[in-house]
């Protein structure tokens, strides 16, 4: 008896493992690696373990002991991994402008010399007799982190550890995120005016006329997001259909700017996400029995009052959770700003991916990732209470 | 007066639906160099430019080989997640399922950042396996999801019909449950194919220039240099994907046509 | 003689539900047994037990004198016929019914001689090749008991199979079943919620409530003389009455019914006098207007008429004493409101254990 419930568990377990194995490994671990990276830091420590054990008693005035000067030559002359020893200059660079000039004189001197116990660094470049650089270098030896997540969301430490906002111009993440948040709802909220209206018509409605309805809902579905930006393209442009349409019937007389900016990214995003707005409220609404408006209006209520006090509040959980599962894709959306948006459109999306393809700065895109990750997951989450479990994204 | 707001808006709403693919379409044959209406006139200029250029034939190509590993992939690995998940035997199989569908949901982005730098670790960046691995993760939840469904649809006691006539559960399940899940697991493969052929931000993170895809292809194409070529490919795809979900269409049919009559 | 299916203090508990009690059951060879009862009562799970699907939490199952309750159910070479028919919606009748002997490798000419001589058998020989979602609902009643015969099992168990089936199709396929089960000489275990099912096909019926059998008997006795309340109102229609036993002689109780009526009733066992019990009468047992020597005679008053087409419900009265009686048709001076003599033999009405 048990040994049977404990044979089919085993089976059972041993058809799913494979899944659990594959996306634990190509699913959960490259996530968990962009979060490390976002607060991993240990470019510099990594190369220079000797300067980092001697640094970490100086305390930050003047120029450190004659010990710290010492380890740094011997980790300088011992690095031997070329790209190692680029991406701590790298990060060595981003903290303190001028570091990269300064190793570059310093490693081809320190690699020359016969005996590394004979380097005198300020002999090399007086440079090293600068407060400046050796507080980056002390700053950049913990492993760990907290500079990515912070200038996230435009923030920093000061000189005295504590955290501040970075200069108003300096940095611009938190602008993008509010940004993000306002182009999803702005996008939902059409979503929603289009949707809700439709979704009650396409219930109202019966034969081919809902099948039409409902087939205008699934083939863009069915359609390439890549084809339907395209198209989005061709009709919004200066030259395109709809502005040679309105210069036609007179009603402009140069072409409206519905390209590359705010309106032309909202009206894109809104056909894309329409479908998840409308699929979601049309079940619900499928859901209520048919006679209740019928009902509400042999008790006195007419047609505004019934659907006000009816069929309003009853097709309530489609509409909220239409709304949570567009707001929740729109936020990550990437493809629709980045080719129909101006730059002032870009999401946060957008900007993961210009750091992480265009400056390989990989811990600032694992701290904005992380930032939109836990968004999304929270969201997700609300969404799973709110709706019922047949209704899944996307299938 | 308000039926013919209905209609119209009906209308109106139909119209914003289709009218983005149905104006894409003709100019795949226009012999304009520009993306752009009116079509002077009709050529196959750019269907000939999309079979014949070396990149956009490579990245079909591409398309057509990341979009099989990826399906293969996912179909072997969610169809087996599926049955596993099927008769309730394992303990928080509903968290289990939640997992399973992560990947629908956590942005393409996000992964992306992820996948690259984990895919650079491993070496697996810029090859195609590391991009067939990329698209079957977001495969995969499309191929749970229609396979559960379709395991869902078999009556059990259709299988307990065939055991109490002699079928050891191999043979149940090889007589009985597979054929009568198939058409769930083929058309899973279909959603997990189109998933594939239409992802581009994954791509963008994870490929390297000789894995350039159709979709990814496109992009470029539209972000830097428009032309007509892109309504040839997007022609392509939509053809490709209508054929696709008729397909699916046509199997899902028949499979409720079969289990209706199984419970009639 | 030892009985062919046994079922030895047999419990099935799911979880700290039990469902089945403590079962004992034997079933002879050649034998109709049903399964009778409400649903929730245990009867389906029984039969799981015994087609292999369900394993029994206590206690032993045996067929033919072996043991078989740790046998898978491919196993147990039982024909099972279910509620819905689980027939295969994606192979032909033909290969349905070739299934179970495809399953026991039979040779390939054998198989199609067999389902062929098996589809005459039914008469559905020209529907071979179709699939069951083209077939009536009768006609894959019929498929599903085929398929379930033609490897000619040593048992059928049928779970509700005419449930989903009307009124006049059920029926006649009632008849079917009884004329299988005769001429070939099949057990078989039927499962039912429907009392006259029961009654009209089987040998033997088994009444269930609550995972215990309340009554197995032929359905005769059954119908006549119930042994528990829950027996008598369950099979067909009753008046059930409290009253209180005057005095017990030989099994025949003298009851006093109140409104200073009284009358002699066939009682059950572990019954004394003093004790109040439950008195049965079956509506279709009262005459009326005439009182046979020996038989029970009460006075009483018409005070309702209902018309039912092949027969008519009268309501009797008698004070706080009422009773259904039914007849074919009333003489014309009984209307409402006219006395009346309602008259019982003793060994029509039965008192039981309250």
């Amino acid at each position: 008896m048990k040994a049977a419930i404990l044979r089919e568990r085993s089976g059972a377990l041993l058809l799913v493992s494979p899944v659990i194995i594959f996306l634990a490994v190509f699913f959960l671990w490259p996530l968990w690696t962009m979060v490390t990276a976002a607060f991993v830091d240990d470019a510099v420590s990594k190369v220079l373990p000797r300067t980092a054990a001697s640094i970490v008693s100086w305390n930050g005035q003047g120029v450190p002991s004659e010990a710290a000067h010492k380890a740094l030559v011997q980790d300088l002359k011992a690095a031997s991994d070329e790209q190692a020893l680029g991406e701590a200059v790298r990060r060595l660079n981003s903290a303190a402008s001028g570091f990269r000039t300064l190793l570059g004189r310093t490693i081809p001197a320190v690699k020359a010399a016969p005996d590394p116990a004979q380097v005198d660094l300020l002999a090399v470049d007086p440079r090293w007799n600068d407060t400046r650089f050796w507080v980056a270098l002390k700053e950049a030896m913990p492993p760990y982190t907290d500079r990515n997540i912070l200038a996230a969301v435009d923030m920093k430490r000061d000189a005295s550890g504590g955290i501040v906002a970075e200069a108003a111009d300096a940095s611009a993440h938190r602008l993008i995120m509010l940004r993000t948040l306002l182009v999803a709802a702005m996008v939902t909220i059409a979503c929603a005016v289009i949707g809700l209206p439709y979704a009650m018509l396409t219930a109202s409605v019966t034969g081919w006329k809902r099948s039409a309805l409902l087939l205008a809902v699934v083939l863009p579905l069915w359609t390439s997001l890549l084809v339907r930006t395209a198209a989005w393209f061709i009709l919004l442009q200066n030259e395109g259909l709809i502005n040679r349409a309105l210069q036609a019937i007179g009603l402009i007389d140069s072409p409206l700017p519905l390209i590359f900016n705010r309106l032309g990214v909202v009206i894109a995003m809104t056909h894309v996400l329409l479908p998840f707005m409308v699929l979601p409220i049309y079940s619900v609404i499928l859901g209520i029995p048919r006679n209740l408006m019928s009902a509400a209006q042999s008790m006195g209520a007419g047609p505004v009052r019934a659907f006000w006090r009816v069929l309003l509040p009853l097709s309530l959980p489609g509409l909220l959770s239409g709304s949570l599962l567009v707001f929740m894709v729109a936020i990550g959306y990437y493809i629709t700003p980045a080719l129909l948006g101006g730059a002032n459109d870009q999401m946060i999306s957008s900007v993961i991916a210009f750091y992480a393809t265009g400056t390989a700065n990989w811990g600032l895109a694992g701290a904005l990732g992380l930032i939109l990750l836990v968004v999304t997951t929270v969201l997700y989450a609300i969404y799973g209470r709110f709706s019922t479990p047949q209704q899944v994204p996307g299938a | 007066m308000f039926r013919a707001l209905q209609t119209t808006f009906g209308i109106a709403v139909v119209i914003f639906l289709l009218m983005p693919i149905f104006a894409i379409l003709p100019l795949a044959f226009t012999s304009s160099v520009f993306l752009n209406y009116p079509i002077p006139a009709y050529s196959m200029r750019w269907m000939h430019e999309l079979t014949t250029a070396e990149v956009w034939r490579t990245s079909i190509v591409n398309s057509l080989i990341i979009g099989g590993g990826a399906t293969v992939l996912a179909t072997v690995l969610g169809t087996l997640a599926s049955l596993g998940m099927r008769k309730g035997a394992l303990p928080m199989v509903g968290l289990l399922r939640t997992v399973f569908l992560l990947p629908m949901v956590v942005p393409a982005v996000v992964l992306g950042v992820g996948m690259q730098i984990f895919l650079v670790r491993i070496g697996l960046a810029s090859t195609y396996l590391g991009v067939i691995v990329a698209h079957a993760v977001l495969c995969i939840p499309f191929v749970i999801v229609s396979v559960s469904a379709a395991l869902q649809g078999i009556d059990p006691s259709i299988e307990r019909a065939a055991s109490s006539l002699g079928a050891r559960p191999v043979t149940v399940f090889r007589r009985v449950t597979l054929p009568l899940a198939l058409p769930g697991v083929v058309s899973g493969a279909i959603f997990a194919f189109a998933t594939s052929l239409d992802e581009v931000v994954l791509t963008l993170f994870v490929a390297g220039p000789n894995q350039r895809t159709l979709a990814r292809q496109m992009f470029s194409s539209i972000r830097e240099n428009i032309n007509p070529t892109v309504a040839a490919a997007a022609l392509l795809l939509i053809v490709g994907t209508l054929c696709l979900g008729g397909l699916g269409a046509l199997l899902r049919w028949r499979q409720g046509r079969k289990t209706a009559a199984a419970v009639a | 003689m030892r009985p062919f299916i046994q079922f030895e203090s047999v419990s099935k508990a799911f979880g700290s539900l039990t469902v089945v009690n403590a079962l004992d059951l034997a079933i002879k060879k050649g034998e109709f047994v049903s399964l009778l009862g409400p649903s929730g009562s245990g009867k389906t799970t029984i039969l799981m037990m015994l087609a292999g699907f369900e394993r029994p939490t206590q206690g032993a199952i045996y067929l033919d004198g072996k043991r078989i309750d740790h046998l898978p159910p491919y196993r147990r070479q039982m024909g099972v016929v279910f509620q819905n028919y689980a027939l295969f919606p994606h192979m032909t009748v033909a290969e349905n019914v070739a299934f179970p002997l495809q399953m026991q490798r039979v040779p390939r000419a054998e198989i199609t001689r067999r389902v062929e001589r098996a589809l005459d058998m039914v008469k559905l020989e020209q529907l071979k090749d179709r699939r069951p979602s083209q077939l009536s609902g009768g006609q894959q009643q019929r498929i599903a008991l085929t398929r379930a015969l033609v490897f000619e099992p040593s048992v059928i168990l049928m779970d509700e199979p005419l449930g989903a089936l009307d009124k006049q199709l059920r029926e006649h396929m009632q008849l079917e079943i009884r004329e299988l089960h005769k001429r070939l000489g099949l057990t078989i275990v039927f499962v039912t919620h429907d009392q006259s099912e029961a009654l009209t096909m089987s040998d033997r019926i088994a009444v269930f409530n609550a995972g215990r059998i309340e009554q197995i008997d032929n359905p005769q006795v059954i119908y006549d003389t119930p042994r528990t309340r829950f027996v008598a109102e369950f099979i067909g229609e009753t008046n059930l009455i409290e009253a209180k036993i005057a005095s017990i002689d030989n099994r025949i109780a003298r009851l006093s019914l109140g409104a200073g009526l009284s009358a002699h009733a066939h009682a059950a066992d572990g019954l004394s006098a003093g004790q109040t019990a439950s008195f049965s009468l079956r509506p279709e047992r009262i005459r009326l207007g005439m009182a046979p020597e020996g038989s029970n005679a009460l006075d009483m008053t018409i005070t309702d008429c209902i018309y039912h087409g092949d027969h008519m419900r009268v309501q009797l009265t008698r004070d706080d004493f009422s009773l259904v009686a039914r007849c074919e048709r009333l003489a014309g001076n009984w209307t409402v409101g006219a006395p009346v003599v309602a008259s019982f033999d003793p060994s029509d009405c039965t008192v039981l254990a309250q």
